[in-house]
């Protein structure tokens, strides 16, 4: 998850290393593989369910006893006949994890987001993911067994330097942008647009992202509202390419416009957030929250706890759809087949449908997996959201275009829920096909355009010091008159009214 | 090898080494290198010629100083009177000043947070007068302290000369008490106005989107411009140098009777 929770990030390392520790002396060392992967705080199931917690599906029970991490030790040994030890850390955000690399740090496998494995895999520091790992018909590959056709087609299609990303990466957990948003406060169709900022009628009540990439997009969908939503750009034959194009637009003409209407409509916020944003939406602090859709869900669920009723937006212009994902490290892998095999086995392991629930329900995001042959994905989401029988107010909800490219298959993924769902954590779970449509994703910013957007967002964030008004001015030299003057007058009388130092402490 | 007392400094010396000489040497090396490790003097001049990056330093110091007075006009009548009272509480009120510091201090600025938005509704419209009653909260005790600890040790047959003299109640305060005080006052104000410059985990947790000059630094980070953010920590060392220096008049003493913690 993106929140940073580092606490628990904490106890986590520090329960599996310690759990790894213990695991030491039981096998030869030179027998047992040692996997170093780094994700983000909180993103894997740890396990330890209260028993009223079992998630009990119609294809049996779902409940977790140990830590997945635990469990992949152990299915390892059992199912290849090989020790492994995992040896898991967590990190902030992917500029953290970059700059563990830069400093040493190593490890095999990392999760983080698309816009680092793009930066990654532009400098050459991935592994490609071995042929086996493609093949469908081996028993153990989850992953590629599993995987959402609609994942796997953007993760096919979009390359890097000439290089697809499924070359070197395989997908986690996934999500859109948008609002979460008080209905009461905000209209559903002012929180379907990125102009939300804007609206003076919640003023000082919106929050906005922390962070150069996810604030910039959002700029340029208000920026580009017009052209977005009008019919020639919409029903245009290259519509992907161009939206993809029109987003990623990073001229120095377009990061100028994006730091202007940031100025503008920072005296609007009430907060660039990073995490705070959960609690200040559920205790109410803001009417609406510019947030993914993980996150999203997240914020509902403890809503919905407090009976505090909330719902999910994702603008009519454009939604970035991200991803977290796997990818292995040279620095870390060094040709080593053993290990290679043991990351590429972990892969597989979390992307297992029973595992990809477990983590869905301990973190709250979307998984890249749809398991379509297995069914359980599927199961556990109308587990989830799927109307009581006696219920009245229902709704078809279609997520086939997520589970399958089968266009009549499609036709069986059919949600049939609460219709408030459709505002609300199932969509957001599960967008629909039409926000999937105009979602494209936002590629990495090499190293002029970093530099340029973080001067920008500089620019947004400091004090200019030109806009120090006069009479600040005035103060600041009257205080440093002041002070200056004390302090060369305080010298002489001060020496005078005290005894000698010496003296003084005799008395 | 004979054990002399020397030795006792050895563990010292290599926390100091570890901890504070070689992290300052790496620090030099990214202020004064470029991204291909040629020397340059560019960070430094730009700095110093960047309209933002100026903005924020006058922030930051204009941030610090309303804190350091706020926290200076609290501290010391409540030092005076803790100080001066016959009160035989009198430890258990100045237990009362230290205890919010051992309540964790982001704990203590979520509760602030709570608080304010009860009086002031959107904590977003006041992000400077928030910032300042966070600081303020925050490092209210380190001025306390050193002003009581200096009052208390003050020699009262100073006091007394004075007012045999003839000088009346104000003139000896002005004259006897206050210049003899001013130690604790300068302790107390070095360890609140340097820390009020850099502690911007306030002013997020609080609210306050502009940056003073730790986030400044924390954002050249996460860009990966290490040398700009440490040409920035650099800097900000050479102030509190300069602070140091310039505060630090009546050598030893000062030091001995005004510092407590």
């Amino acid at each position: 998850m993106r929140k940073a929770k580092l606490l628990s990030g904490i106890i986590l390392s520090g329960i599996l290393a310690f759990s790894g520790l213990t695991a030491v002396p039981a096998a030869a060392a030179d027998e047992e593989i040692v996997l170093r992967i780094a994700s983000w705080e909180d993103y894997i199931d740890l396990g330890g369910w209260e028993e009223d917690e079992v998630i009990d599906l119609e294809s049996g029970d779902i409940f977790a006893e140990n830590s997945l991490t635990d469990d992949f030790e152990d299915w390892y040994e059992e199912t290849y006949g090989r020790k492994v030890r995992v040896e898991y850390s967590t990190f902030g955000t992917n500029e953290d994890l970059y700059n563990m690399l830069t400093l040493g740090d190593v490890f095999d496998l990392v999760c983080p987001s698309e816009y680092m494995i793009m930066k990654l895999i532009a400098e050459d520091q991935l592994v490609p993911l071995s042929d086996d790992f493609f093949d469908e018909d081996g028993e153990y590959n989850y992953y590629i067994q599993g995987v959402s056709p609609y994942i796997r087609n953007i993760f096919e299609t979009h390359e890097i330097n000439g290089e697809y990303w499924n070359k070197y990466a395989a997908g986690y957990m996934w999500g859109v942008t948008g609002f979460v948003y008080n209905p009461e406060v905000v209209s559903r169709e002012d929180a379907s647009t990125w102009h939300l900022f804007e609206k003076e009628e919640i003023s000082r009540q919106i929050t906005v992202k922390d962070n150069v990439r996810d604030t910039y997009f959002a700029a340029v969908g208000a920026l580009k509202s017009d052209l977005l939503l009008s019919d020639d750009f919409r029903n245009a034959d290259d519509y992907p390419e161009r939206l993809l194009e029109e987003m990623n637009d990073t001229s120095p003409e377009t990061i100028a416009a994006v730091q202007e209407y940031l100025q503008t409509i920072k005296d609007n916020l009430y907060s660039f957030e990073t995490d705070s944003g959960v609690s200040d939406m559920v205790s109410g602090k803001v009417a609406a929250n510019f947030q993914w859709s993980g996150d999203g869900v997240f914020i509902l669920d403890l809503a919905d706890d407090v009976d505090y009723y909330l719902e999910y937006a994702v603008p009519e212009e454009v939604t970035n759809v991200y991803f977290d994902g796997w990818v292995m490290l040279k620095s870390g892998i060094s040709q080593d087949p053993a290990k290679q095999h043991a990351a590429e086995a972990f892969i597989n392991y979390v992307s297992r449908p029973d595992n990809v629930i477990r983590n869905m329900y301990y973190i709250g995001y979307t998984s890249v997996i749809s398991a379509a042959e297995d069914g359980r994905v599927f199961e556990y989401a109308d587990w989830c959201y799927g109307a009581e029988e006696d219920e009245e107010d229902t709704v078809d909800y279609p997520v086939g275009h997520f589970f399958t490219d089968d266009a009549e298959e499609a036709e069986d993924y059919v949600i049939t829920a609460p219709a408030d769902q459709l505002k609300r954590q199932l969509f957001a779970q599960y967008p629909s096909e039409e926000v999937l449509d105009r979602a494209c994703i936002m590629v990495y910013f090499d190293r002029e355009v970093n530099e340029a957007a973080n001067q920008m967002w500089i620019k947004v964030r400091c004090f200019n010091i030109a806009d120090i008004p006069v009479w600040a001015w005035v103060i600041a030299a009257a205080v440093i008159v002041l002070l200056v003057t004390w302090l060369i007058r305080s010298r002489k009388p001060f020496r005078k009214a005290g005894l000698p130092a010496g003296k003084r402490k005799n008395i | 090898m004979r054990f002399s007392r020397k030795a006792l400094g050895i563990p010292y010396g290599i926390f100091l080494l570890l901890f504070v000489a070689a992290p300052l040497a790496v620090l030099f090396y990214y202020a004064f290198t470029n991204g291909s490790g040629q020397f340059t003097f560019r960070n430094l001049t730009g700095f110093f010629t960047d309209a933002n990056t100026l903005g924020t330093l006058f922030y930051s110091f204009a941030l610090a100083f309303v804190t350091t007075v706020v926290c200076l006009l609290i501290a010391y009548p409540t030092a005076y009177f803790l100080a001066h009272s016959r009160l035989k509480s009198k430890s258990v009120m100045i237990m009362l000043f230290i205890m919010p510091m051992w309540i964790n201090f982001s704990l203590r600025i979520t509760a602030l947070k709570e608080l304010l938005t009860m009086i002031e509704g959107n904590l977003a419209c006041y992000p400077f007068l928030n910032s300042v009653l966070g600081m303020t909260y925050d490092f209210l005790p380190f001025m306390i302290l050193p002003i009581y600890n200096v009052l208390t040790r003050l020699d009262q047959s100073l006091v007394e000369a004075a007012k045999d003299l003839g000088a009346n109640n104000t003139r000896t305060f002005l004259k006897v008490t206050l210049p003899l005080s001013m130690p604790g006052v300068m302790s107390g104000v070095m360890m609140v106005f340097l820390p009020a410059m850099t502690n911007y985990v306030v002013l997020d947790m609080l609210y306050n989107s502009t940056y003073i000059m730790g986030s400044l630094i924390g954002s050249y980070f996460s860009a990966y411009n290490w040398h700009g953010g440490s040409m920035i920590s650099l800097i900000l060392l050479g102030i509190i140098c300069l602070f140091t220096l310039l505060t630090d008049t009546d050598k030893e003493e000062n030091v001995r009777g005004g510092t407590l913690l």
